[in-house]
């Protein structure tokens, strides 16, 4: 039985490691020790249950083994401050008044489309409409708007660059071509493609741009009409 | 958090309380198998086993094994029984020469069954 412990706690820890390096997009509303709990729980339950040839006592064993780690793990988290911040991670700001923080992103395995579809999930379409964004350590999303965060917003933004490339479909779906963007962005002072980190734009022609390591501008198109 | 504290403690002192049962259990219970088929050895390298010997070993067996049950995989009481039955059918036709090996591997199993569940570096990877 003390096999089975020790066996349990490897697996357990071996576990969280790996949960924790995924980072957030991995966990979704869970800190990663109660996902790993829930994840070896379920086969500890089953697997002495169907097969016959194990005594029931292993199963028991390793439950009460990861209740024990558990109760470990929920002591650490109330009196340790750095260590839950080893276990369970801590939030990260992943757009802030300069812009989207591309290192805190690629920390947790997220690209720009991720943010925008998590900004667009709690009601923010606009990467300008909000002043912080941040993935929880449980990976929930929080975001702070700006006060006329609605304002911000008239009209549905659709990525146009994306970490360096052209999305080509939204290209042509504003009915201009990659030379009239890369145009407005020589324009803008930014000479290579790649520098891009993200560019969008919406149907009123108002361009979110933000270049690798500078902070967000946002400019008119000045289209004539309205577009979508 | 003190019910935390009193919760981790009393898991704790029950695995370890059950760790250190079963392994003196299980232990005792092939040190006794050993010494019952240490005789039956002897006693048919000499000639002198009975059938009657075999089933009062297999007894002593069917006796022990209900409650290794809780303590092994049953697999491994099911190749014990399965080597048994063969040894105990030899000496009932009086072949103690294929006896023997049979017994000798019982005695083998006594020996490594427990050391297999035991705490050790290689067990536990």
């Amino acid at each position: 039985m003390a096999l089975i412990f020790i066996r349990t706690a490897i697996i357990f820890i071996a576990t969280l490691v790996v949960m924790r390096l995924m980072g957030k997009r991995q966990i979704g509303e869970m800190q990663p020790y109660e996902l790993v709990i829930t994840l070896i729980i379920a086969d500890l339950a089953c697997i002495p249950m169907a097969d016959n040839s194990i005594p029931l006592l292993y199963g028991v064993i390793a439950i009460l083994s990861v209740y024990f780690l558990h109760q470990i793990i929920c002591l650490i988290d109330l009196n340790f401050p750095w260590a839950k911040s080893i276990v369970s991670g801590i939030p990260s700001i992943v757009l802030n008044k300069n812009g989207i923080d591309d290192t805190q992103l690629k920390k947790n395995n997220l690209d720009v489309s991720d943010l925008i579809e998590s900004l667009r999930v709690e009601g923010y379409f606009a990467l300008d409409s909000v002043d912080y964004a941040l993935y929880e350590a449980e990976g929930t999303f929080s975001a702070l708007p700006k006060r006329n965060y609605m304002e911000l917003q008239q009209s549905l933004p659709i990525i146009l660059v994306d970490e360096g490339k052209f999305d080509e479909k939204n290209v042509v779906y504003t009915g201009h071509d990659k030379e009239y963007f890369l145009d407005v962005l020589k324009h803008h002072g930014c000479v290579e493609l790649k520098k891009v980190l993200v560019m969008t734009v919406d149907g009123n022609g108002k361009v979110y741009l933000q270049q690798k390591g500078k902070k967000y501008e946002t400019f008119s198109l000045n289209w004539e009409k309205q577009l979508w | 958090m003190i019910r935390t504290i009193v919760s981790i403690f009393i898991t704790l002192a029950l695995i370890l309380g059950v760790s250190t049962y079963e392994s003196q259990r299980v232990q005792s219970t092939f040190d006794e198998f050993d010494k019952v088929l240490a005789s039956l050895y002897e006693k048919t390298e000499n000639g002198e086993v009975t059938y009657e010997d075999g089933t009062a070993t297999e007894a002593f067996w069917e006796n022990k094994k209900n409650t290794l049950h809780v303590w092994l995989p049953h697999t491994s009481i099911l190749e014990i029984d399965y080597q048994l039955y063969e040894a105990v059918g030899y000496l009932y036709v009086r072949d103690y020469k294929s006896a023997l090996p049979k017994i000798e591997i019982l005695r083998g199993m006594c020996k490594n069954i427990p050391q297999s569940y035991r705490f050790s570096l290689e067990n536990v990877f």
